[in-house]
């Protein structure tokens, strides 16, 4: 499993979109008011990260927008920020440049979304300025756990499946007659074939 | 419609952040105290927190500046933090309860490097400080919110199980598969 | 975004400047092969003096004029140490990949690729993965009588120059009907160049959603051209590459030499198939593989091998996985599907399309004859060979999370059944009604050494000769 963390700075003015149809438009549109709505609006909507569940590649991601922090006593300074900031952390398994190759091609309008507003980021694509623009942005984990790190997503995903789908054959085996087993038995491991 | 919801909650999954500055000269021993805590005989000491799916600690010395992008005038951290993020089952009172009495030699170690931490850096005092420094998601996702740690794990091992019973029992006649599977599954 | 969508102005490749045997295949009337590692243990001028002798005689990518196909041909390429032995500074070493510079044998690296237990680096022949490797000169025969002349001239070349040395020699020839050890037709799956090799972008190019196929830019496999990702780069970038004059026109090598244990892998399907479809060994083997001994493709012959099969033919590769994502016919694990999964993983290509290398590899070492089931203990295998433009992104992509791994096709901890599993683990699910689990996964396959490497342009290797590399 690899974690990322990524921090960009918001600009303060504009907001660089992708509609559909209309293709690459800049709002007026502050990113520190546009991201929130654009948060709230993606967690209430399923549908807008079925894309990232089929991908099935993260196990955990989140995305924070931080203006200020909260103050506790000097030297740390009471301030509120110039500019808003977005935290971006994720674990996913696979390869870094296979993940970052992904998010272009595949999620390349929700990647502009979410990153459009921020400093010095490029379009998704071409690939290449757009992992030098991450890889700047990156900072590594000093310590980083995991409470089972061998499982990919898809592994875990398939596993719940496995689950629920062994449960009722577990429950009658015993008062089966061997064939009727037998029968239920390849039939079950024909069903949960993509889980093994 | 949108529900108004806590965002840092997706099914039973709570996904926590706490920001802390660290004190000035304090970073490196932070960081190698952090680092030190990877060794291959010992268990992390988050393992300690059952609850736990991933969690993290980074230090983050400064923003990232864009001045060649237009931005017009560059915005520094006085201070580095010290960014602590956990993915866990649950409620999260309960869960820093369980932190700030399982974890108290580590955060000693960690978040007594940080500005304002109390000078006993475990029970209540400690986690109101955590939750002084929260910063909430603004969008949280995990592709299973309702798997707890423990149901991720046991169905991870059964799966392993299914795989070596299905490998051996080819072959098997029905009535012999039957006995294997009672025997191995139960039922 | 579908990998197909735009189109960029044609290419024009400037053969001549490129070593031969990359973009187009020598062919199979060079029956012998050898592959010579040589160590420089000498001061960069003296050494520049032999090497210029070298690169005199490197064969380049023009076309030959019909019918005169030269008895022999010569190649170089060169690892990071070697670059330093030849007088290049660290500064423009440095502007070569990260992972060329730590080489293939670098611990972490190692474990990632799989090269563990009996195929770790310190296993490994003597003088491959050690640092010792300097420079790789490949000398193509079509006779064993011009082979042995073509090394009779390097080693005396050597010798005159002094504080030159093969440290390390693999000899390899053609099977019969280029087969590899295992039994299987090899080698004919390609990717299709444009400007190159168009004429096989049917199966050979990137599966377009609307049924065609569409060859891939030269940039993939030699720099100093545009690329996959220069096509959709308004301001067409070129791909990073080492400083000039070095990178122009040159590629990244991949050698590995991989023992084959044949007579383990008969017994081993043997016995498997006994369990499976009434003990149709040629079948069960052909799952693992993906194609029918000849090279039939299994995903559109699924019961039987077709005899008319060519593999040189222009359809050989023309086919795709849209109407088996289940894997009934061709198994979502298959050797041939995990390494160029075409459309198989979905999303219009674009989580495959960037990971596409050119192969030419040799099989080494005596044919096990048929029906021997006890192993003979000669050493035989394949040399693998791969060019590409980014050995991260292209060979540790397919050898790493293709091969060595089976998540992104759903299948867990699965890894290449045919590759095998240094210890002996592991299983391959057939996928059926009932599936089957194909286990226990021997170690087919041990890597006995390996390098990364540069084979430089003709510009660059006359720079690297005259020391005016900087």
């Amino acid at each position: 499993m690899i974690a990322i963390t990524v921090f960009s700075t918001i600009r303060p003015l504009r907001m660089q979109l992708k509609l559909p149809v209309v293709g690459d438009v800049v709002l007026p549109i502050p990113g520190r008011l546009f991201l929130p709505i654009l948060f709230a609006v993606t967690a209430a909507r399923p549908k807008l990260t079925e894309t990232l569940r089929e991908l099935s590649f993260i196990h955990f991601a989140r995305w924070s927008l931080i203006r200020r922090l909260p103050y506790n006593g000097p030297p740390q300074r009471k301030r509120r920020f110039r500019y808003a900031h977005m935290y971006f952390e994720s674990n996913f398994n696979g390869g870094w440049e296979e993940y970052i190759d992904a998010f272009s091609h595949i999620l390349t309008d929700g990647m502009t979304a979410f990153w459009g507003s921020s400093f010095g980021f490029p379009k998704p694509l071409p690939t290449a300025p757009f992992k030098t623009y991450i890889q700047r942005n990156e900072t590594e984990a000093s310590h980083y756990y995991c409470a089972y790190p061998e499982a990919t997503t898809t592994m875990v995903l398939r596993a719940l499946e496995l689950d629920g789908r062994l449960a009722p054959l577990r429950g009658r085996a015993a008062q089966m007659d061997p064939e009727a087993f037998a029968a239920a038995y390849e039939r079950l491991l024909t069903d949960v074939q993509g889980c093994l | 419609m949108l529900r108004r919801r806590d965002p840092n909650v997706v099914g039973q999954a709570y996904g926590f952040q706490a920001m802390t500055p660290i004190r000035p000269g304090e970073e490196d021993a932070l960081r190698a105290y952090l680092e030190g805590l990877y060794d291959d005989d010992r268990p992390s000491p988050l393992a300690k927190l059952e609850r736990t799916h991933i969690a993290r600690w980074v230090i983050i010395t400064d923003f990232v500046n864009d001045r060649a992008w237009g931005q017009r005038r560059a915005e520094h951290l006085e201070l580095p933090y010290l960014v602590f993020t956990s993915n866990f089952d649950g409620d999260l009172d309960s869960y820093l309860d369980e932190l700030c009495s399982k974890l108290a030699t580590e955060a000693a170690e960690v978040w007594g490097r940080c500005v304002g931490c109390p000078v006993q850096a475990e029970g209540a005092a400690l986690k109101a400080y955590l939750k002084h420094n929260q910063v909430d998601c603004g969008l949280f996702f995990t592709p299973y919110g309702d798997a707890t740690v423990p149901v991720v794990k046991d169905a991870l091992a059964q799966r392993e199980q299914m795989i070596a019973f299905a490998t051996d029992s080819q072959g098997l006649d029905p009535a012999a598969l039957q006995a294997a599977f009672v025997r191995e599954f139960g039922g | 975004m579908a990998p197909g969508a735009k189109q960029h102005p044609p290419v024009h490749i400037d053969f001549g400047d490129i070593q031969g045997d990359i973009l187009r295949a020598y062919g199979n009337t060079y029956d012998c092969t050898s592959y010579a590692f040589v160590h420089i243990d000498c001061a960069p001028e003296q050494a520049r003096a032999w090497f210029s002798g070298v690169v005199d005689h490197v064969t380049t990518a023009n076309p030959w004029p019909r019918g005169e196909k030269p008895l022999t041909t010569l190649n170089v390429a060169l690892t990071a140490p070697g670059l330093r032995a030849l007088g290049v500074s660290d500064d423009k070493v440095g502007s070569f990949s990260r992972e060329f510079r730590e080489g293939m044998s670098d611990a972490a690296r190692a474990v990632l690729l799989g090269d563990v237990g009996p195929s770790a680096p310190s296993q490994w022949e003597r003088g491959l993965g050690t640092g010792e490797t300097h420079v790789l000169l490949t000398i193509n025969a079509q006779q064993p009588v011009d082979h042995k002349r073509a090394l009779g001239k390097m080693k005396a070349a050597m010798k005159a120059a002094g504080g030159v040395r093969v440290i390390y020699q693999e000899d390899t020839e053609m099977l019969p009907g280029a087969r590899e050890h295992f039994g299987y037709a090899d080698g004919f799956a390609q990717p299709a160049v444009e400007g190159a090799t168009e004429r096989k972008v049917r199966g050979g190019g990137i599966p377009l959603q609307d049924g065609g196929w569409r060859a891939f830019a030269p940039g993939e496999f030699i720099l100093g051209y545009p690329d996959e990702d220069t096509r959709v780069d308004p301001q067409r970038r070129l791909p990073n590459m080492p400083a000039d004059p070095l990178g122009r026109s040159g590629t990244y090598m991949v050698w590995r030499k991989l023992y084959q244990d044949v007579a383990l892998w008969r017994r081993t399907m043997r016995a498997a198939a006994k369990l499976y479809t009434a003990g149709d060994e040629d079948l069960l083997s052909a799952k693992v593989v993906g194609r029918w001994a000849n090279g039939t493709p299994l995903v559109t012959h699924p019961d039987a091998p077709d005899d008319e099969f060519h593999p040189s033919s222009s359809q050989a590769n023309d086919f795709r996985y849209d109407d088996d994502l289940d894997g009934m016919r061709c198994p979502l694990g298959s050797h041939i599907r995990r390494s160029n999964p075409r459309d198989a993983l979905g999303w219009g290509g674009s989580l495959s399309f960037r990971h596409r290398m050119i192969r030419r590899g040799m099989p080494y070492g005596a044919v096990l004859p048929e029906g021997v089931m006890e192993d003979d203990g000669v050493d035989r295998g394949l040399v693998f060979v791969s060019f590409q433009a980014s050995i991260s992104r292209q060979f540790e992509g397919v050898q790493v999370q293709w091969l060595n791994a089976g998540n992104i096709f759903g299948l867990g901890n699965d890894k290449d059944y045919l590759l095998g599993d240094p210890f002996g683990k592991g299983k391959m699910t057939i996928q059926g009604k009932p599936p089957f689990l194909l286990s226990p996964q021997e170690t087919f396959v041990t890597t006995r050494g390996g390098e990364y490497l540069f084979v430089p342009g003709m510009t660059a290797l006359a720079a690297l000769a005259d020391g005016t590399t900087g």
